[in-house]
């Protein structure tokens, strides 16, 4: 099966080193991370004002920012790309057809979940599932891929 | 779909892996296709002919609901 965007299969196991780390992180400074004042340091940003659709001029300025939210994000979604779009050890069509059935499974199923949230969650509170859902489609496609691979290997002779 | 994957494998004295490594895919594959799990692709399905010695129609045949 030949296909142009996935890694070879040595990248597997360095993305699940760097997911978990950047999930454990997270995890772990979960609230100094909200709080965004660990490892402050001056960074360039891009745009910065109260709304991307104000008047004001916010491009291109210096500010300081507690990073440690951007390198966890940054390690999750490494890791995560990793995992999910390395080779297998064969890669065949049977494995990109897991694969895309996941993907459409995660899209489907993260989406399902938001909807419930946007109506039933308000405030800061939904804030976090906005943070989550940044990561929401890479897991559960993560997720749905190795437990129907599992699956596969179980349906035995 | 039905298919006779299995018999065939049986004819030639194979083991799923022996069958897998033949035509180049996983164990795994040759297992969802016996269990009719999976569809192959027309390529899977001719190397699949080519291995047992016969015609595409004497392994896979399509069923009413196909």
């Amino acid at each position: 099966m030949k296909t142009h965007y996935l890694l070879s299969n040595n990248y597997k196991v360095i993305g699940w080193v760097i997911l978990i780390l950047g999930l454990l992180t997270g995890i772990v400074f979960y609230k100094t991370i909200l709080d965004g004042e660990l490892l402050q340091t001056n960074v360039l940003v891009l745009y910065n004002s109260d709304s991307l659709f104000d008047s004001n001029n916010g491009f291109f300025k210096i500010i300081e920012n507690g990073i440690l939210d951007e390198i966890v994000a940054i390690l999750i979604i490494v890791g995560g790309l990793m995992v999910g779009f390395s080779k297998e050890k064969i890669e065949d069509e049977f494995i990109f057809q897991l694969r895309k059935t996941s993907l459409v499974w995660a899209i489907i199923f993260n989406y399902i979940v938001l909807m419930f949230a946007i109506v039933l969650v308000y405030n800061m509170t939904f804030f976090e599932v906005l943070i989550f859902n940044m990561f929401t489609p890479l897991l559960f496609f993560i997720i749905r891929f190795n437990f129907l691979k599992y699956k596969s290997r179980n349906y035995d002779e | 779909m039905t298919n006779k994957i299995k018999v065939h494998r049986a004819i030639h004295n194979l083991t799923q892996a022996d069958l897998a490594n033949k035509i180049g895919v996983s164990r795994q594959t040759i297992n969802a296709m016996e269990k009719n799990k999976y569809v192959p692709s027309t390529v899977l399905a001719l190397k699949l002919s080519k291995v047992f010695n016969v015609s595409v129609h004497d392994i896979f045949e399509l069923e009413e609901i196909d």
